[in-house]
């Protein structure tokens, strides 16, 4: 068990740098999740943990031990890859237990070790099957397993689930977390899936173009995004965005756009001048068909309808842009139709146009 | 209806193309096994008493049995000597050399280049000054460039297919660049450096210009198989015949045992 400390990494291709400068603590059996769109340096980052890639400046300390130029055998952590990198000349038993042989433990324990891991995850009846013989989502238990068993003090997960199909994703991601749950091992987990992360995070870091963007639970990534990229990366389906201008009127403040005019409590923003131009950020999520006489209802007309089940998304036609909502109560709704649709203040995201970060006071 | 005249135009396009390529095999396997009057006739034989008499003759020929000795003992060591340093080298080339692989790489390939006839003749010099001329260590010694060369060349691109993450998966475990070499990328890449020790064997096996200049006195089996052909006015084509189906057996059973011996083995793993 350990804590991770990431100290000033910068990493260079070259004279190409892609990370800057990047710090970040990570608590003992904390389950943390490396989010972020592809090339934004998440992966590059959990290898130079692993020590796969070498770091060009910084340290990393795994448990209070400066692991910084370690060779990745001695660092003391376990790594899952997207590809499952089994060794495709072993058995099953020969992968998990290869790292045990190598250390020379003794023939009795391996064997009690391999039976426990491999109960586990229900890897029983495969431990004589060549990896070939196995199917995606049990070479990646397989994989799984060969890190389990060596009782690391960090687990890493490099994209682990993009090969899987949709289903078995979901249930290999709830193993994972229950896993994590019964050894608590502190785990890094790399994604782009902000699904993903959201179910199985304990803290999700946010990257971006090699810096950490935002980090934080998945409630506060989700519920108060720090920047429009943070809105529109989270949550599916994703984000609307409107450009507005505020208007001040007395003790309200008002963001029109349009036949769009949405009254927010100027006590809980910062830079609300009359006549700035902002961003506004309304999740569909937080939005709903609005009752007679709702503050903040937007009007206009449905283009689509489309039905996720229990819900639907409203596709709706506002001043000539798209805009939508999520609601249960879709069956009576039918392209063509008009519709007028409300949001709570407090779900309300104004972004600053020029920085991009969100006007909403800290707190 | 015109699918199925396609189809059948197809086969028979197919079938005369295996005939052209495989009747003059036949023909000198079934002409090893005739007597001479059967060949020279005016009319080819499809049927007659077969013999052992050519192949008596040619085995009871010592400069056979020597040739047959020497091409196995020179072969056999620039093959192996040229796999001992040629596969370590083409993965050292895959994996850790960055800068100047390419030309590296062109480099060996272009060892290739030359034609044997423009290395023989300053060999020759070499060799009479270095005592190495007519010697096998000397033959073994000029077709290490070929040995070499081909393996190096052959191997980088199955080196290149193992996954780099089983790689690292296994530096993950604590092994060092010559464990993970040793246990994980030469036996993941092993069927296809078969083929390519398979192909480099062949290739020194039919070499006839560097040993017929080099080595005569020492003779391999294509400088005797061809010094017979020369034997006087009335050619002997059924032991020439017998000669050839000798020469093509070796290469024939090492590529038969190696078939066997890859399929018994593990076969790439499926992505």
């Amino acid at each position: 068990m350990a804590n991770i400390r990431c100290v000033n990494i910068r990493k260079s291709y070259g004279g190409h740098s892609v990370i800057e400068n990047l710090n970040l603590d990570i608590a003992d059996h904390e389950f943390v999740v490396f989010l972020g769109p592809s090339g934004c340096g998440k992966s590059t980052m959990l290898r130079m943990i692993a020590g796969l890639e070498d770091i060009t400046g910084g340290t990393v300390s795994i448990g209070d031990r400066d692991v910084t130029h370690l060779h990745p055998g001695e660092r003391g952590v376990a790594m899952v890859f997207q590809s499952y990198a089994l060794y495709p000349h072993m058995t099953v038993e020969e992968n998990i237990a290869f790292g045990l042989r190598r250390q020379k433990v003794p023939q009795a324990e391996i064997a009690r070790r391999v039976q426990h891991v491999a109960g586990l995850l229900g890897l029983e009846s495969f431990l004589q099957r060549k990896p070939k013989n196995l199917s995606g989502g049990q070479q990646q238990r397989v994989a799984m397993a060969r890190a389990m068993i060596k009782t690391p003090k960090l687990f890493l997960f490099d994209e682990p689930l993009s090969n899987l199909d949709a289903k078995l994703r979901e249930r290999l991601r709830t193993e994972i977390r229950k896993m994590h749950l019964d050894l608590k091992t502190t785990t890094i987990f790399v994604t782009h899936d902000q699904l993903e992360a959201m179910t199985i995070a304990d803290r999700i870091v946010l990257m971006r173009a090699g810096a950490i963007e935002q980090q934080g639970t998945p409630s506060e990534i989700f519920d108060r995004p720090a920047t429009r990229f943070v809105a529109d990366f989270i949550g599916s389906p994703a984000m609307n965005f409107r450009g507005c201008v505020v208007s001040r009127d007395g003790g309200s403040v008002s963001l029109v756009a349009g036949s769009i005019r949405l009254e927010v409590p100027a006590s809980e923003f910062d830079g609300l001048q009359h006549g700035a131009k902002v961003e506004v950020g309304l999740r569909p999520s937080k939005m709903d068909l609005a009752a007679e006489g709702d503050l903040n209802a937007i009007s206009g007309k449905i283009i689509l309808v489309e039905n996720m089940g229990s819900e639907a998304q409203v596709i709706v036609d506002v001043d000539g842009q798209e805009m939508s909502f999520v609601t249960k109560a879709f069956r009576t709704l039918e392209p063509g139709q008009p519709v007028s649709f409300s949001i709570e203040p407090a779900s309300i995201h104004v972004f600053s146009k020029e920085t991009g970060r969100s006007l909403r006071k800290a707190g | 209806m015109v699918r199925l005249i396609r189809s059948s135009l197809a086969r028979i396009f197919l079938a005369l193309m295996v005939f052209v390529a495989l009747t003059p095999i036949l023909w000198t396997i079934l002409g090893a096994f005739k007597r001479l009057k059967d060949i020279v006739t005016p009319v080819p034989k499809l049927f007659f008493s077969p013999t052992l008499e050519n192949f008596v003759t040619i085995l009871q020929n010592p400069s056979i049995r020597q040739g047959l000795g020497h091409s196995v003992i020179v072969v056999g060591a620039s093959v192996i000597i040229g796999a001992l340093l040629g596969v370590p080298a083409a993965y050292s080339l895959a994996r850790h050399v960055r800068t100047l692989k390419g030309d590296l790489q062109f480099f060996v390939l272009s060892l290739r280049f030359m034609p044997p006839v423009a290395i023989a003749i300053p060999f020759i010099v070499l060799y009479l000054d270095l005592g190495l001329y007519d010697t096998l260590a000397g033959l073994i010694l000029v077709y290490l460039v070929t040995t070499i060369s081909t393996v190096i060349w052959l191997s980088v691109p199955a080196f290149e297919r193992v996954p780099k993450e089983i790689e690292e998966a296994a530096a993950m475990e604590g092994c060092g660049p010559g464990e993970i070499f040793l246990k994980f990328s030469l036996p993941i890449a092993m069927p296809s450096l078969f083929g390519a020790l398979v192909f480099t064997f062949v290739l020194v096996w039919n070499e006839l210009l560097l040993a017929l200049t080099l080595a005569a006195g020492n003779a391999t089996l294509p400088v005797v198989a061809a010094s017979i052909t020369s034997l006087g006015k009335e050619v002997p084509w059924g032991v020439i015949n017998a000669s050839t189906v000798i020469l093509v057996i070796p290469p024939l059973v090492f590529i038969g045992l190696l078939m066997s011996f890859i399929n018994g083995m593990m076969k790439p793993a499926r992505r």
